[in-house]
């Protein structure tokens, strides 16, 4: 099943996409026949009860899990053809990932940390970039902190900022406040939407939250690996407008 | 990013990695740093012993060159050569009874001339000049003597003694003479005198095992290697051993090597088990870091990145570990010089020594890189996936081809670098096949083990479940307990069964085998009358007596010894003079490999029966010939025979056996061995003494003893540094188990919610390490007997009993406490209040 798209270049473009994975007791099937296109600039919620393949549906867009059959097309490269060091430079180049717990390294500062994408990518002035990103995530006055030294909310923006800074086509976000309270959490959603809206990047988003769901353009719902329902674009609007 | 830009990048990564401490690194540092420590300090002790030998080589040879024939003098021809080459000075050296009263003593002479010592300074007390103290006055020689010989016969300085037909009174006590390590294995306590007082005792007769020294001091500016080169040309058929300063003591050179070779060996074996501890420790500080790994790789980072970044890191924790374990060795000679100096007789070197220290140091490096390796790469494989949640699949673990391949690099540099590096490539080759057949024993051990407890992990006993799965679950222990503790007690067990078989040689086999006494130099005028004394005294029995002289092999099928490959453990055969025999009939028990025993009436040609182990050394056998130069001349003979011989027995026994008929014109004398009851040795040695002076008898008891104490020293040195090894050991062994704690202390709190007692998970815990320390200890038994067995069998060509006393008191004691400590080190999983951590967790 295709979803019709009315934006010209898909950033995301799976076909027949099927992902196995073997375990003790046997080869699991995680993912089955999904074919998918996210434009570039859209806003995608992935939803599903829990093992229904929306974190393995980002691993295998982000290159981090490989397809067992099928097409995997991100910002125009094909990834099943590159080996695990080109998916590296292709993550390096084209994907932010934003991760429930965050995956801050605890030695770096949160300088450091934003500034070790940029410095993979030989680019010199990484530290006055990633300041710079600190500084639009309100946290330019903990440069020098350790993540053990920040708040858990402050862990993310640091986190959202490791993201945004590469500029990025595409953003992945797994459950991105799931380990933060309501107030926090949503200081963080604000920020991740204006961001991206910001830059023009196109963000899959996988959450339980439904009216986070709705304040993305498009809802895909996964279940048992199948994309059951790849959401009413009009729908979702209205519902995004209504709510 | 290219190689370069990686390089800098992981540089970078790992001075902020830095900051985060090196918890559980301390079993690293410490197993890299002893290991270091122990082969430096060994290397540079036994270069600073070396070094001081050659430096002080004059002095401890007597002269630039010595010159040594046995039996008989240089000819005058041969004397007014060497005076042309500097000053020559003469020194007779023989075994002697000295008496006092009715007591009779063997004693080492030594008789010197006028211009002795050439070098160094000789001290005794009262410290009078040489030439008074050993002049004759009142018709009797000065004699200076050992302390032993005032001791043992109640003398004191002034007194008189006679030996041989000669008075002596006791001018001095001879506290050392600057030449004393040139001289053999000794009998008894030395003493000095003139050439002219050795020639009034009589004991100058055709045959006496004498040795007649030539020293060299040379002109200045003379050259000791031409000097000597032009010896050999001038007297080509001399038949006297040369010695030079360059490498004064061969004896002692070949000695010090051989303990060296010994010590490193041990030494490299506590650094293999450290080896243990830096992988343990590396996989244990890389799991903690899974997840920055797999962040580093989300952001863009390869896997070469991250494998540089962290060996980067294990390297740098290296580093100092590595440099504390050289300041350590360089500081070993330095604290050693005061006790051993007294000891050898020589001082040492201060150093410090760059060879050993360099190559202790690339040890350290190779040890650390060849054990990270293998967890390196597997953290360089770890999946950015995992970020996201607990893989279903555990992942691919293997390595890759770039990775094996620089393990398989690692490990040959390792193995390489202990062979050439050693003094005795065979040894040190065997030594790394050992290792490494050990290593692969106790892993493959480790997975069948882990494998049948996964089997019985569905047994009934719930406390055996809980051991048993201890023992088999993902990430367990079982294969770091299982080496550190198996290759541990292994090289314990071996260094235990060789000592407890060297020490039943000496204490027991041979004390039973070997006779009393060894007379030396008894004239063939004089057998009947030694026969006749033996026969009168009660007890004594199994008299055996041969004709002896002595002979240096100087051609093997006409070509010199130095063309041809001969190998090690024959080499002593062509080093010099070897005493000689001829028989009618066959030796006593003697076993022939090849060839035939000559007919009692034999009067052909001169043929010769050799030991086999030569013959097989050099492929030689029955029709091929020796030629043996016997008093300066040389003679062929052809072989007639392969004899084997078991030197360990200490029984007479000669490598080179002649046919009647060449060797009975030779001026030669008698050697016999007579079997006495100990309270009868005494009045044995009094009454051959009374009767014929000049002949010598050495007490085997006492040179027992002298071998006993050497080899205590020895035993000693080899203890401490396996004692390293084993400190090491345990090191592994209590970071393995401590590495596992957080899990441990997990399940405990969780089994204790669950309602099961502390003394119940305490049962468990005996019953996993015990079952460890069992199987380790059983097969390290086997192993360390089989290494064992090679080395006295292959090394010592000595006999081997597994002496299973020993043997289980060494692996009883260290499995109990090797099962102690892992249960000490699991015991404060126990204590750990479930609340608390529940709360945390």
């Amino acid at each position: 099943m295709t979803q019709p798209l009315d934006r010209t270049s898909p950033q995301v473009r799976l076909e027949n996409l099927a992902l196995t994975l073997t375990a003790a007791s046997g080869p699991v099937e995680i993912l089955k026949d999904i074919s998918l296109e996210v434009a570039a600039g859209e806003t995608v919620s992935v939803v599903g009860p829990s093992g229904s393949g929306k974190t393995s549906l980002i691993m295998v867009v982000a290159g981090l899990e490989r397809a067992s059959a099928g097409r995997v097309e991100v910002a125009g490269r094909n990834l099943t053809e590159l080996d695990e060091d080109g998916l590296a430079r292709f993550r390096r180049d084209t994907v932010g990932i934003v991760f429930q717990d965050f995956h801050l390294v605890p030695t770096m500062t949160a300088l450091e940390n934003v500034a070790v994408p940029l410095e993979f990518a030989g680019i010199g002035e990484a530290f006055a970039r990633a300041e710079t990103a600190l500084g639009a995530v309100g946290l330019g006055h903990r440069l020098q902190h350790y993540p053990g030294q920040l708040s858990g909310g402050e862990q993310q923006r640091t986190a959202l900022a490791r993201a945004f800074v590469t500029e990025p086509k595409l953003l992945l976000a797994d459950e991105p406040t799931g380990n933060l309270d309501g107030e926090t959490g949503g200081h963080v959603i604000d920020l991740l939407f204006d961001l991206q809206e910001r830059a023009g990047t196109t963000l899959m988003l996988i959450t339980h939250d439904p009216a986070l769901a709705l304040r993305c353009e498009r809802r895909l719902e996964l279940a048992d690996g199948r994309l059951r329902n790849g959401g009413d674009l009009a729908v979702t609007r209205d519902a995004r407008g209504t709510g | 990013m290219n190689a370069l830009s990686d390089l800098t990048m992981a540089l970078r990564l790992a001075r902020r990695e830095l900051r985060g401490g090196f918890r559980g690194f301390r079993v690293f540092a410490l197993c890299l740093f002893l290991g270091v420590a122990a082969i430096a300090a060994i290397g540079s002790l036994s270069q600073a012993l070396l070094t001081g030998l050659a430096e002080d080589g004059r002095t401890l040879l007597g002269g630039d060159i010595d010159l040594r024939l046995t039996h008989r003098e240089a000819t005058a021809e041969q004397m007014a050569w060497l005076a042309e080459q500097g000053v020559v000075s003469h020194v007779a050296e023989m075994r002697a009874m000295l008496q006092a009263g009715d007591e009779p003593l063997l004693v080492e002479m030594k008789a010197v001339d006028d211009l002795y010592p050439l070098y160094g300074e000789i001290d005794m007390e009262p410290p009078l000049p040489l030439e008074d103290a050993l002049a004759r006055r009142e018709g009797a020689w000065g004699l200076a003597v050992d302390q032993v010989i005032l001791d043992r016969l109640d003398l004191r300085v002034g007194d008189e003694t006679r030996i041989g037909e000669a008075r002596f009174r006791i001018t001095a006590h001879l506290s050392r003479e600057p030449d004393r390590l040139a001289r053999g294995l000794s009998f008894g306590p030395p003493v000095l005198a003139s050439l002219a007082a050795l020639e009034a005792s009589g004991l100058l007769q055709p045959g006496s095992l004498i040795r007649h020294h030539y020293r060299l001091r040379l002109s200045d500016g003379a050259d000791i290697g031409r000097t000597r080169a032009a010896i050999v040309e001038r007297f080509p058929d001399a038949g006297w051993r040369i010695t030079d300063a360059r490498r004064a003591s061969p004896r002692v050179y070949r000695f010090l090597s051989r303990v060296e070779l010994y010590l490193t060996l041990v030494g490299l074996s506590s650094l293999l088990l450290g080896g243990l501890g830096v992988a343990n420790a590396t996989r244990a500080y890389l799991a903690t870091k899974t997840e920055t790994v797999a962040t580093l790789k989300c952001l863009g980072a390869s896997r070469r990145l991250v494998f540089l970044l962290y060996l980067f890191l294990v390297m740098a924790l290296a580093l100092p570990a590595v440099l504390m374990g050289l300041a350590v060795g360089a500081a070993a000679p330095f604290i050693a010089d005061g006790l051993l100096g007294e000891v050898l007789g020589w001082r040492g070197a201060p150093g410090p020594f760059t060879t050993p220290l360099a190559l202790a140091a690339v040890f350290g490096i190779l040890t650390a890189l060849t054990f990270a390796l293998m967890p390196l790469a597997r953290a360089a494989k770890v999946s950015p996936s995992g970020l996201f949640r607990a893989q279903i699949a555990p992942g691919d673990q293997r390595p890759g081809r770039v990775a094996l391949a620089a393990l398989s690099l690692a490990i040959a540099g390792l193995a390489g670098l202990a062979i050439i590096s050693a003094n005795d490539w065979v040894i040190a080759a065997a030594f790394v096949a050992c290792a490494g057949f050990a290593f692969a024993l106790f892993h493959l051990l480790a997975r069948s083990i882990a494998a049948l407890a996964a089997r019985g992990a569905r047994l009934r006993q719930p406390l055996w479940r809980l051991a048993l799965a201890n023992l088999h679950r993902p990430g367990a222990a079982t294969g770091a307990m299982l080496l550190s503790l198996g290759l541990g007690l292994t090289l314990l067990s071996a260094i235990v069964l060789v000592e407890a078989n060297l020490d039943r040689q000496v204490g027991q086999v041979l004390p039973a085998q070997a006779p009393s006494f060894y007379f030396l130099d008894i004239q063939p005028d004089q057998v009947a009358a030694f026969e006749r004394i033996v026969e009168d005294r009660p007890g004594a029995e199994k008299l055996r007596k041969v004709p002896i002289l002595r002979g240096r092999i100087t051609a093997v099928d006409s070509r010199p010894p130095e063309d041809w490959e001969i190998p090690n453990n024959i080499r002593w055969v062509f080093r010099g003079d070897r005493g000689l025999t001829w028989r009618r009939e066959p030796l006593e028990g003697a076993v022939l490999t090849a060839g035939e025993w000559w007919p009692a009436d034999y009067d052909g040609p001169p043929l010769v029966s050799l030991d086999a182990a030569v013959g097989e050394g050099l492929g030689i056998g029955p029709g091929d010939s020796l030629t043996i130069n016997v008093l300066g001349r040389d003679f062929v003979v052809r072989i007639a025979n392969l004899r084997r011989i078991d030197w360990s027995a200490l029984t007479m026994n000669f490598v080179l056996v002649f046919s009647p008929g060449f060797l009975e014109s030779a001026p030669q004398t008698y050697l016999a061995t007579v079997e006495v009851p100990k309270d009868e040795e005494g009045a044995l040695e009094r009454a051959v003494f009374k009767a014929l002076p000049n002949v010598a008898a050495v007490r085997v008891r006492d040179a027992l003893a002298q071998v006993t104490l050497l080899m205590g020293r020895i035993g000693l040195a080899v203890k401490s540094i396996a004692a390293v090894a084993l400190l090491a050991g345990i090191l592994v062994l209590i970071g393995a188990v401590a590495a596992d704690q957080d899990r441990r202390t997990y399940d405990a709190v969780v089994l204790k919610v669950l309602g099961a007692t502390r003394r119940r998970l305490l049962l468990s815990y005996f019953l996993e390490h015990g079952l460890i320390a069992l199987v380790g200890a059983a097969i390290a038994g086997i192993l360390g007997a089989g290494a064992a067995y090679l080395v006295m069998t292959q090394v010592m060509r000595s006999e081997f009993v597994l002496l299973a006393g020993p043997l289980l008191t060494t692996l009883g004691v260290s499995g109990a406490l090797a099962l102690v400590l892992g249960v000490a080190t699991t015991f404060r999983a126990l204590g750990r209040r479930p609340a608390a951590l529940l709360r945390n967790h």
